[in-house]
């Protein structure tokens, strides 16, 4: 919704029916029906390149890189404290350096609040999770020298990324760090694909979090979000069908069932 | 409900934030922009971000900390942590002393562009309609034009007579021939400016005529000239200040060298990355090899020598498959953000997430 100040009557309809379906979905939840995600490899991956540290006794590095405080940055957390939990049962060392001063506050406590729930609550040092830089490739070489330095067994990398993608991936390859990238910038996933060993893409990010925690609440905002998304795709065969159709039929160039969805205010407010 | 005060204060500062900004968004830009909510969002706005701008303080606490305690139990590679609490100590210093001359020279160009603007709002006020003036009026009226014109004049001369324009004036004869030329420029400039400002004696200024107003344009004009010209002239002399050289030698000369060397690594690692992309193991490694290698080859003149119809087809791959995948992409993420966006403004958590469901 770059650019959109207000909503249009067509987007408050579709924002009332992402809410009834969230609500519905955590009324079912409620109710006792449970939902399964279907297996990510990239997520088992996860769990993999942890157990592959704890092996190797080798550090776990995790970085949200240029994620600002907002809904990726969220659905980041839930991977990271799941990966937080692991790190503090299996006594490893974890890095997670960082690059947005906000976003440090918020993962700190996250990983704190992880180690409390794996019962090793005085294992956690606050010291794993370091600022590097707000500017883009000064946040990158900072990362590569961690990388160089600490040599961590497994890189995780998840959430909003830029042009330095590739030179933190890189960093990780260097040092032959199992790396699991997620993404939600699709011009990045080329460069995770080619260097990491598994990369999860756009959406599979938020599945990841609810893969991995098996948290009831945000398995049901999977389920809606899927449903939701029906909905959309939905509504894009039907355009695509009409628009076929009237191309085909120029008599029935008035059958545009879509442009109500376009319709302003200044149609409904005199 | 939650028992813990901080969580449940947390959860309600976010619900009300979040509903105002819902309420904002789904509200029609005419109803907002009738009932005068507009001014009062912006200024919402701004503190959002100056609450936002108070965590970077969280980033430096985090830097000496950690940084700090290397240095003082001398743990591995101490030496590059006082390296990085130096420079950032050094680099703060130096921006500080930058922004304050700066600001300064600011205040000081202001001042005199100040003058021509003034001159420019009274013609426009003379001119406008009763009640419709520009100006701020804290009683409705604005001050007769004669009490107006006499304000301008005392205020130009003021600007005029103070230290920072003498200076420039009387500055003396310089290496920097072009520098020199500038301030010959600044001070004719200034000469014109007085002797225009001098026409606005010997009127009655009781009602703005054509005459009245060709001076007042003229002042405008000459004033907005000076302006330009004093500007560059102190923005030149800044430059050979230490303040300015050393942000210019750690900012420009290095910092920002230091970021275009890591970006020209990509370079570098594109190719260590297609390398590895290209091997061909697997039906989607081949996919890929052959998309790469026509969107290459369509790229440049010998895949056209090749088969004419190199370059279209590339640019059907970029638009078509490519532009589906991103398209799709960015719809799931979407969704995805909007969905959990929503839980976080409603603060919807199970137990074990930090919810403490009573």
């Amino acid at each position: 919704m770059n650019g959109l100040e207000h909503a249009t009557p067509t987007v408050i309809v579709l924002l009332v029916v992402a809410l009834g379906l969230l609500y519905r979905e955590f009324i079912r939840i409620q109710r006792g029906f449970h939902h399964t995600i279907r297996r990510i490899p990239g997520v088992d991956a996860i769990e993999g390149a942890v157990g592959r540290c704890a092996e190797q006794g080798r550090a776990v590095s995790f970085t949200t890189a240029l994620t600002d405080v907002g809904p990726v940055l969220y659905a980041c957390l839930g991977v990271l404290q799941s990966v937080a939990k692991k790190v503090a049962q299996y006594k490893l060392k974890l890095l997670v350096p960082q690059y947005s001063p906000e976003a440090m506050a918020v993962v700190e406590d996250s990983v704190r609040e992880a180690y409390s729930d794996a019962g090793k609550a005085s294992l956690y040092d606050p010291e794993s999770i370091m600022f590097l830089s707000s500017e883009q490739f000064a946040f990158a070489s900072g990362y590569m020298g961690l990388m160089h330095r600490e040599k961590p067994g497994a890189a995780l990398l998840f959430g909003s990324f830029a042009a330095e993608s590739l030179v933190l991936s890189e960093a990780g390859q260097q040092v032959g760090a199992r790396q699991v990238a997620a993404s939600v910038s699709p011009e990045q996933v080329a460069f995770f694909i080619c260097t990491c060993d598994y990369t999860l893409i756009g959406e599979e990010l938020f599945g990841a979090s609810a893969y991995l925690g098996r948290d009831p609440v945000q398995v049901a905002t999977v389920a809606a979000q899927d449903r939701f998304k029906l909905l959309l795709v939905l509504l894009i065969v039907i355009g695509v069908v009409s628009a076929t159709f009237v191309s085909l039929v120029p008599s029935m160039a008035w059958f545009r069932p879509l442009d109500l969805l376009s319709v302003g205010w200044e149609a409904l407010v005199p | 409900m939650t028992r813990d005060p901080r969580a449940l204060t947390l959860r309600v500062i976010t619900c009300l934030g979040g509903f105002y900004f819902f309420l904002y968004f789904v509200t029609p830009e005419s109803l907002i922009e009738q009932s005068g909510v507009k001014h009062a969002h912006e200024a919402i706005s701004n503190g959002f971000i100056a609450v936002g701008s108070m965590a970077i303080g969280l980033g430096i606490i985090n830097i000496l900390m950690s940084h700090g305690m290397r240095v003082v139990f001398v743990k591995k590679g101490w030496q590059y942590s006082v390296a990085l609490i130096v420079g950032m100590f050094l680099m703060i210093g130096v921006t500080i002393a930058q922004w304050r001359t700066t600001h300064g020279l600011s205040d000081d160009i202001k001042k005199v562009q100040v003058i021509g603007d003034f001159a420019g709002r009274i013609v426009e006020d003379a001119k406008a309609e009763p009640g419709k003036h520009r100006s701020y009026a804290p009683h409705g009226t604005l001050p007769p034009l004669r009490d107006r014109v006499a304000a301008l004049e005392q205020y130009a001369q003021a600007t005029l007579d103070g230290n920072a324009h003498s200076e420039v004036a009387a500055a003396g004869a310089e290496t920097d021939q072009s520098l020199e030329q500038l301030r010959s420029e600044y001070a004719q400039g200034v000469t014109a400016l007085r002797q225009v400002l001098e026409q606005l004696q010997g009127r009655s200024w009781e009602s703005l005529d054509t005459d009245g107003e060709a001076v007042l344009t003229s002042i405008l004009q000459q004033a907005a000239r000076v302006g330009s010209t004093y500007a560059i002239v102190k923005r030149n002399e800044s430059s050979s200040w230490l303040s300015s050289r050393l942000y210019d030698f750690l900012y420009n000369g290095l910092f920002n060298h230091l970021g275009a060397s890591m970006f020209a690594l990509l370079g570098v690692y594109i190719a260590a990355a297609a390398y590895r992309a290209f091997r061909i193991q697997s039906v989607e490694s081949a996919l890929m090899m052959t998309a790469a290698l026509i969107v290459m080859l369509g790229q440049i003149s010998f895949g056209k020598m090749l088969y004419s119809e190199m370059p279209a087809i590339r640019q059907w791959l970029l638009e078509v498959p490519n532009s589906a995948a991103f398209r799709a992409i960015r719809l799931g993420a979407g969704v995805a953000g909007l969905m959990l966006a929503i839980r976080m403004w409603l603060s919807i958590e199970s137990a074990k997430r930090g919810g403490k469901e009573s």
